[in-house]
């Protein structure tokens, strides 16, 4: 018979097994697949000889780095308004809604239940040269002709995933404000503070880890995202990660792709980092 | 006891980690120790029963039904499953990482890729009863080396679709670097496209274009990027219901997406450029490792068949490879698509030649950066 020391090895093999094989041994074949120095598709039997010569080509082209550089920065503000305007929402969740609150958290998941790439082509129809928001403007008198900005330009890519993240960044604000012990803030008035006075000094820097958890969320897939900008981006707006998929399948490059997604992989890393460490620093101080 | 937990959970994964990654480096594919097969798809056959299952390699769309309707009927227990590549580069990877497809779809210019990898069998035509359909300029394109190593099913026309409405008539490729249609033209997202665009616009041999002409076509097409509404990739997703809406007024576009448009009642014409039109066909051909040559024979031939290839007429709008069907359209707008009734348009149409390795790896690079530029 099992004993509880055994019992627990077992209970926690499957997780481990199903990290292991579906999350870090992809990561790490990807970064061997990337030090091969023929850029073609992976063969296997071929003899093993690595190189960093994928990195270089990378590296090398001027384009691809200003592509990598225009991704974060579109993630970062993507990431920013989407948690700016999740925060809100959570508050009224955590503080407002009461008895309802499950019910509104059921109504702001809903968007979950339709599929990722419906809820970007709905943006197609609202954003088209007959779309939606084309059609208002001009009913209300407020431009002649239909907008072309609207659709295919990168302020449609940052429009549209900051809707998509959203209700998923409002997520663990939510479950930081719902720890907040209410206590604090009933002796925060007890003190003399008002309600701003208590939101700055007390629900803000408690609910700030739920927030920078939010910020990482949505930034750290943005950045290779590639649905949302193929779909309304256009020719001028490309994303790092349509670079990564085009090296994959278009240029059948695997190596090379992998160089690129390495390159992501590390510089998303060091940026979330970098925040964690300033946040950690700001928390300190 | 939950720290030595932990240490014991990160050796355990470490050891999965490293047999899986192990395993990658050093396992050998199916389709690598097969190694070359020249051998017809008949000879291999009859030693053990064929799986009564089919894999294609197919392009989106390709698998309905519709377009093998005759194996269908005739094969009713046999499942036919298909897997799908987004376009010729990645059908290619596909099969050079060891695909398990018994059949695989591609289009002309990459004939060459599959024989020199030893990825394809050889057809036994005298096995396909509706071979004899086939016109010989289009069974001569499935040839290499002197041997038959593809069927050719669809074909069509590239050139420049464009909405009458907008556009004065078009006589030259370079329409689509023509400023006056900026945000309403789109280009194919595709770069050995773009180089065979700039070779005919230029007078260049597209089979040997020099590095100072690469660099110049790259040149050119960052230059008309701000022109492009969007590149499209998929034509009956975001080619065709934009010519229909009229937000593209000029396209890089293949006689479907014409004849779509036609039906649709849009005021369109699909130009014959002073450098000729862009030709192209489909071609399937048997894996070197399939375990069902016979019953992929089969399928090739029953595609040939009447149905099926009267269905990729109806449907998709595309030519196909029974000269029959072909011969038999009488609908004016597949005789417009076509260009049946205007036989001067195939004597000056450009099919598109083969490209070598280095050249396909350096067109699509070069396509990478004007997209990341």
């Amino acid at each position: 018979m099992l004993g509880r020391r055994a019992f627990l090895r077992v209970l926690a093999l499957p997780p481990y097994l199903w990290l292991a094989a579906l999350l870090v041994a992809p990561i790490v074949l990807v970064v061997l697949i990337s030090l091969r120095p023929e850029p073609g598709p992976v063969d296997f039997g071929d003899p093993w000889n690595p190189s960093l010569i994928q990195y270089w080509r990378i590296l090398e082209t001027p384009a691809y780095l200003r592509q990598l550089g225009i991704s974060a920065l579109m993630a970062l503000i993507v990431a920013l308004a989407a948690t700016v305007l999740a925060y809100p929402l959570a508050y009224f969740l955590a503080f407002r809604a009461g008895d309802r609150a499950s019910l509104y958290l059921v109504l702001l998941l809903v968007p979950f239940a339709v599929s990722f790439l419906l809820r970007v082509m709905a943006w197609r129809l609202m954003l088209g040269q007959e779309g939606a928001l084309n059609t208002l403007l001009q009913s209300v008198g407020l431009t002649d002709e239909p907008l072309d900005l609207l659709l295919y330009s990168r302020e449609a890519v940052v429009l549209t995933l900051i809707y998509v993240w959203v209700p998923f960044a409002a997520l663990p604000i939510y479950a930081a404000m719902g720890r907040i012990d209410r206590r604090q803030l009933e002796a925060a008035a007890d003190l003399g503070a008002g309600p701003w006075t208590r939101f700055v000094g007390v629900t803000l820097p408690l609910s700030l880890p739920g927030a920078v958890a939010a910020l990482f969320m949505v930034f750290i897939p943005t950045v290779g995202e590639y649905v949302t900008p193929r779909l309304v981006g256009g020719s001028e707006t490309y994303m790092y990660g349509q670079l990564i998929q085009d090296f994959f399948g278009r240029a059948a490059s695997w190596a090379t792709g992998g160089a690129a997604a390495v390159i992501m992989l590390v510089l998303t890393a060091v940026l979330i980092l970098a925040g964690t460490l300033a946040v950690r620093t700001r928390v300190a101080t | 006891m939950t720290i030595q937990l932990q240490r014991e959970g990160r050796w355990l994964a470490l050891v999965t980690i490293l047999c899986l990654a192990l395993a990658a480096c050093t396992g050998e594919t199916g389709a690598s120790a097969a190694g070359p097969s020249s051998a017809p798809a008949s000879e291999e056959a009859s030693v053990e029963p064929e799986p009564d299952e089919l894999l294609v390699l197919e392009w989106a769309g390709y698998e309905a039904e519709d377009f093998w309707v005759e194996f269908a009927e005739a094969n009713a227990d046999t499942q036919v499953d298909f897997e799908f590549g987004a376009n010729d580069a990645d059908i290619l990877a596909q099969m050079q990482a060891g695909s398990q497809a018994d059949i695989f779809h591609f289009y002309t210019g990459w004939q060459q890729f599959y024989v020199d990898e030893g990825l394809v069998r050889e057809i036994d035509t005298s096995k396909l009863a509706n071979w004899d359909k086939v016109p010989d300029e289009m069974k001569a394109l499935g040839q290499v080396n002197g041997k038959q190593y593809y069927v050719p099913w669809d074909w069509g026309f590239t050139s420049i679709l464009y909405n009458t409405d907008h556009v004065a008539e078009v006589t030259s490729w370079d329409a689509l670097f023509n400023e006056e249609y900026a945000g309403h033209i789109s280009m194919w997202d595709d770069g050995p496209a773009a180089v065979t665009v700039s070779a005919y616009i230029n007078g260049w041999d597209e089979t040997a274009i020099t590095d100072e002409q690469l660099a110049q076509i790259e040149a050119d097409w960052i230059e008309q990027k701000p022109l492009n509404l969007h590149y499209w990739d998929s034509e009956y997703e975001n080619l065709c219901p934009e010519v229909i809406s009229g937000d593209i007024w000029v396209a890089y576009a293949w006689q479907g997406c014409y004849a779509t448009a036609l039906y649709e009642g849009v005021p369109v014409a699909y130009a014959n450029p002073e450098e000729g039109r862009n030709s192209w066909v489909g071609l399937y051909g048997i894996s070197a490792t399939s375990d069902s040559p016979e019953l992929a024979l089969e399928f090739l031939d029953a595609k040939l068949g009447e149905m099926s290839c009267g269905n990729a007429v109806t449907l998709f709008y595309y030519g196909c490879a029974n000269a029959d069907v072909m011969a038999a359209i009488d609908d004016e707008t597949l005789i417009e698509a076509f260009a049946i009734n205007d036989p001067g348009v195939l004597e000056t149409t450009n099919f598109t030649p083969p490209v070598t390795a280095e050249q396909r790896d350096a067109w699509t690079a070069m396509w990478t950066r004007v997209k990341a530029e």
